[in-house]
């Protein structure tokens, strides 16, 4: 046992081999998060991530007063936004410390390079956060097998990807390493953890609005444990310095501000730490008195506490000093909610509700390993298992709820998952006592050993128990020896068939783990490596064909019209336009106004006149809309036009209904067949114009499967631009004419524009 | 020549619509005598009085009318679900004192009474609720063409089918659901049965002893449930099980976006199975003495858990049918 391998002990070879496995573990996680860039190139994926690229390049050009002063105005025209104080700015914080230190060291970084890897590089410290997670719940094996399931679990590759440069990169690994330091401080009962915790949660709640999820569910814990009657001065120590320091730390952010002190959302931490500060007061009161009257005055003070708690909360709430629950927490509790009061929340995909493919999809067999690890952590039931299970219970709800939240299920999942695999690697790993096995006599003594009673026993002791064993087996076997005996008596055949079920086992669970690794690859390399800002098809040959319509539109954009120019645009867009072509936008993906997003609803399902004249007095330069018709891609304005119609009908809902779009026999018709307001508006003309004469008289729209509008006329906006594949369809809003004769009278004037062209 | 033509036909325009405006007094009228037959105020129709008042043009007053099958050989479950909710509808409209001026006649037809036309006219899925209204004097419509009204979880409540017609019509309409003694008598016993359970459980189980397993099956179960997707059934209320044109039942839902409930079920079943052989072979299976039934326990669980997670894989495999991976089972 104590063997020298290249002159190290055995407690050093495992440590050796266990940060060798946990380096190989990161190299992994980042391998397995550049497929994109090996087949596309380094760039910035889909639409937040424009927005934290940009901000981190104002972040870096202009330094950090001016970041945190900065009022955009080119942004939700003619409003502005301040930037500073409506985002987190953790990510770009952390983007700018690691391009300012690498240009110390004069590595020459271009800035978009330490954004595109930012993502995978915070992948492999989540492994490793994970890994310390894992050890401190159980031991070393679930700490490294949770890492590993958490470095290519597509559950959390879909948010980490390299180019993808969003909030979630770097706060999945704050989540774990939070949650690391917060079990830890609570084992030890250390200050010092405790504030450890505080400040890593800082981090979080600069970096990520999912910070809620720690405020809420730390104090739940601790709730748990209090509930559990496990109340320790180890709890209360742990939880006082986090809560004090952390909420102090996370009200410096701007755009959290005083929430902690008034907000539902964070109610629970406040509620919770002065219900511990009460517990330990109570601890103290009962060293002091006799316990007949302190079961009196506790139960009382219970009572009488609770009552007051919650009719203070309910009445503040009622009178506004707590602000109630913002409208995509509510949706979480009451999931019909959005779907009736908010539709610009219900409109975004991700956040539907997770049908069980997508479980499967993103967590493969570990989705079936965590009621196993939920089922071991009920076994022991430590103080760590109570936060395990507390997590698991809400993260599962919460995933269920909306599809991003995989996300945070995925690091629970991973270590419960991790708990489960290390469990059936105990038992069946262990090969040391089944030498001797099927002696009547040694039965009681060998199931006992074999069930290795409280996972944690020193070695030396497991050796002296095993050596016991042997000998006396040994002692057992020279009776059947002196006999001729047959081949199944023998004991090397004993032996074998008692350690068999142990190899069919493990070879069974490497497989098992062979199969996540294959199915995390190849989901991650076909599901979460394209940058949907760059398109890729296959010809039949197999060549790779690129598709780069928007970043050409953009560019176009850029390059061809006036720096103070307005585009109109559906908010999705938003941060991309910023971002690529730096020009002035009505709306983005910051959604906060929903009123002007409805506004912009408005102009694109109004008919032409009406459109024109709200365009016009928004300053609106250029109108720029996506279609997919060409290419067959579905994500295209159309498809996305009832949920304009839904949000505009929202604002203003004297104008125009849902219904009215669809034709008389109640389809979402786009052709000749359309509902008289699906063709007048202005989407359908900016989409369709012009489209028929290229696709011949037989085209037909390649998405919705449907014949093409046979004429589209448009007068008052006149085309600008359309990309290769028609993807992107660039409009300018007309001037007035210049003899103050409508846009209708100047074409029927001019006649059609393609001849006007002939002639010239 | 070409004024007489267009003067000829404004006269029998005018011809044709005094005649039908004369005639539409009666179907109104045959309508709603229909209608009060009924208790809820839904008329029962027929193929003809279908033909010849509510797909006529013309009319000065609206049809709501459910396409159905409401008898009990053809186990149309939604059809009962959405008549249901239609006639809670049209009770409401019926004892509603201000009309607003409409007649709007709720009423149903259905597959025994019509077959030749749901034939014709290639109805294939029922329940279907279509709409059919006034296009003529004051109470016509912007858009007066026949439309179907989606059902989705919104419109089949009887709220919020009251609400969707409201809205269309431009008049506040009142569901009024028939008290259902029924529920409440369950509700009532289910209540007691509660306070009971809780009440054996306080005084005769030692609870302490109980905590732990309890818990961990309720938290088991809990997230068994959330992972197989029902909050998704939930929200998006999809029919318990699939069928197939020649009535055979399909248990999974073909695309990955859709489920059914039923597939949801087998789906927490076989993850349960799976989490349970993992859980025997490390608790339960190394404590059996003897080699030999150790040893098949052992394989019985680790066949047990090849064979389920195979399942599951090949149900996924039909929902991605791009995914490569197989296991055993196709």
């Amino acid at each position: 046992m104590a063997q020298k391998v290249l002159g190290l002990t055995a407690v050093d070879q495992t440590s050796l081999l266990r940060i060798a496995i946990l380096g190989l573990i990161s190299i992994v996680a980042v391998g397995s998060r550049l497929y994109s860039v090996i087949r596309f190139e380094s760039v910035i994926h889909e639409f937040d991530p424009w927005f934290n690229y940009r901000t981190t390049r104002y972040l870096v050009d202009n330094g950090f007063d001016k970041f945190w002063n900065w009022f955009d105005e080119t942004a939700w025209y003619p409003l502005g936004r301040v930037v500073g104080g409506t985002l987190y700015p953790g990510i770009m914080v952390t983007s700018a410390t690691i391009y300012n230190a690498l240009h110390a060291l004069n590595i020459p970084v271009d800035i978009r390079n330490v954004c595109v890897f930012l993502a995978p590089m915070f992948s492999a410290l989540t492994a490793i956060a994970t890994y310390h997670l894992g050890k401190e719940v159980k031991n070393a094996t679930a700490g490294l097998l949770a890492a590993a399931f958490v470095g290519v679990a597509p559950g959390y590759i879909s948010r980490s990807v390299a180019g993808s440069y969003d909030n979630e990169g770097i706060a999945i690994f704050l989540l774990v390493f939070t949650f690391f330091l917060w079990l830890r401080s609570v084992r030890l009962g250390s200050a010092l953890y405790g504030a450890l915790t505080a400040i890593s949660y800082f981090y979080m709640v600069s970096a990520w609005g999912g910070y809620v999820f720690i405020i809420n569910l730390i104090p739940l814990h601790v709730f748990a444990l209090l509930a559990m009657g496990r109340y320790s001065n180890r709890l209360y120590v742990a939880y006082s310095t986090f809560y004090v320091i952390g909420t102090l730390a996370s009200m410096q952010i701007p755009f959290v501000g005083f929430q902690p002190t008034f907000t539902s959302e964070h109610m629970a931490a406040l509620g919770t730490f002065g219900l511990i500060q009460l517990v330990a007061f109570a601890n103290f009161v009962r060293t002091l008195i006799p316990s007949d009257q302190f079961r009196i005055l506790i139960r009382g003070a219970i009572l009488g506490l609770f009552v007051i708690g919650f009719g203070g909360l309910v009445v503040l709430t009622m009178s506004g000093v707590i602000a109630p629950w913002t409208g995509r927490f509510y949706s979480l509790w009451d999931t019909g909610y959005a779907k009736i009061h908010i539709p610009i929340i219900a409109s975004v995909s991700e956040h539907q509700p997770t049908a069980w493919p997508n479980f499967f999809f993103d967590l493969n067999m570990l989705i079936w390993l965590l009621p196993a690890g939920i089922y071991f952590s009920f076994r022991e039931l430590s103080d760590h298992h109570v936060f395990l299970i507390l997590y698991s219970l809400f993260a599962a709800y919460f995933a269920g709820v909306m599809v991003r939240l995989i996300l945070t299920l995925t690091p629970i999942v991973c270590v419960m998952a991790g708990i489960a695999v290390a469990n059936v690697f105990e038992v069946y790993l262990d090969f040391r006592n089944t030498r001797a096995s099927d002696n009547t006599a040694n039965n009681a003594t060998n199931a006992k050993s074999f069930v290795n009673p409280k996972s944690e026993k020193r070695v030396s002791n497991n050796t002296a128990d095993s050596e016991l064993i042997s000998s006396s087996a040994s002692a057992g076997e020279p009776k059947g020896g002196q006999q001729q005996v047959s081949f199944f008596e023998k004991p090397s055949f004993k032996s074998f068939y008692a350690a068999l079920p142990k190899f069919v086992v493990i070879a069974n669970l490497l497989y098992f783990l062979c199969m996540f690794q294959w199915h995390c690859s190849w989901i991650t390399s076909s599901a979460y490596s394209s940058p949907s800002v760059v398109l890729a098809s296959r010809s039949p040959d197999g060549s790779q064909h690129i598709i780069d319509d928007f970043r050409e539109a953009y560019y176009w954009l850029r390059m061809n019209t006036k720096t103070d120019a307005k585009v109109l645009s559906w908010w999705d867009y938003g941060y991309q336009l910023a971002g690529m072509a730096d020009r002035t936008t009505l709306v983005d993906n910051n959604t906060w106004n929903n009123t002007h997003i409805a506004t912009v609803g408005k102009i694109l399902a109004s008919d032409e006149d009406t459109a024109y004249d709200l365009a016009r007095r928004h300053d609106v330069d250029y109108i720029l809309v996506i279609f997919g018709s060409l290419l067959g891609y579905a994500g295209d304005d159309i498809n996305k036009f009832l949920w304009m119609i839904r949000i505009a009908q929202g604002v203003y809902p004297d104008g125009f209904k849902e219904e009215d779009f669809y034709n008389s026999s109640g389809e979402y018709a786009i052709g000749d067949t359309a509902s008289p307001a699906m063709r007048n508006s202005l989407m359908h003309k900016l989409c369709y114009y012009r489209f028929a004469e290229m696709m011949g008289p037989r085209g037909f729209d390649r998405v919705r499967k449907q014949k093409l509008p046979s004429s589209v006329t448009l007068d008052n906006f006149e085309e600008a631009f359309t990309s290769e594949n028609w993807m992107v369809r660039i409009y300018k809003v007309k001037d007035l004419d210049n003899l103050g004769r409508n846009h209708h009278t100047v074409s029927a004037f001019e006649g059609p524009r393609h001849t006007k062209n002939i002639m010239f | 020549m070409k004024a007489s033509l267009t003067f000829r036909t404004l006269v029998l325009f005018t011809v044709l619509s005094l005649v039908s405006f004369l005639g539409h007094a009666q179907s109104l009228k045959t309508l709603q005598k229909l209608a009060s037959k009924d208790s809820d105020g839904l008329a029962k129709l027929d193929i003809d009085i279908f033909m010849k008042h509510v797909v006529k043009e013309n009319k000065a007053y609206s049809v709501v009318l459910q396409l159905t099958a409401l008898s009990p050989n053809y186990k149309c479950g939604p059809c009962k679900a959405i008549d249901r909710t239609l006639r809670s509808v049209a009770h409401g409209w019926k004892k509603q004192a201000d009309k607003g001026g409409r007649d709007i006649v709720f009423g149903s037809l259905d597959v025994e009474d019509a077959e030749e036309l749901f034939q014709q006219m290639k109805i294939d899925n029922i329940p279907r609720i279509m709409i059919f209204p006034a296009d003529k004097g004051p109470q016509a419509l912007q858009n007066p063409s026949p439309r179907e009204m989606g059902l989705n979880a919104q419109t089949s409540s009887p709220a919020g089918m009251a609400k969707k017609l409201g809205d269309l019509f431009g008049v506040q309409i009142q569901a009024d659901m028939p008290t259902d003694y029924f529920k409440y008598l369950t509700n009532f016993v289910t209540a007691a049965a509660a306070i009971g359970a809780v009440f054996i459980v306080y005084r005769h189980v030692d609870l302490r002893m109980l905590g732990r397993n309890v818990w961990s099956i309720a938290t088991i179960l809990f997230v068994l449930l959330m992972t197989s997707g029902f909050m998704w059934n939930r929200i998006n209320s999809p029919p318990y099980m699939g069928q197939t044109r020649s009535g055979d039942v399909i248990l999974f839902a073909p695309t990955n976006s859709q489920q059914y409930a039923v597939e949801t079920q087998i789906v927490a079943v076989t993850y349960a199975i799976c989490s349970l052989c993992v859980v025997a072979l490390v608790r339960h299976v190394p404590r059996i003495a003897n080699t030999d039934q150790r040893n098949f326990v052992t394989f019985m669980f680790v066949a047990a858990l090849v064979l389920t997670f195979s399942y599951l894989n090949s149900v996924f495999r039909m929902k991605i049918p791009a995914y490569p991976y197989k296991l055993l089972l196709p």
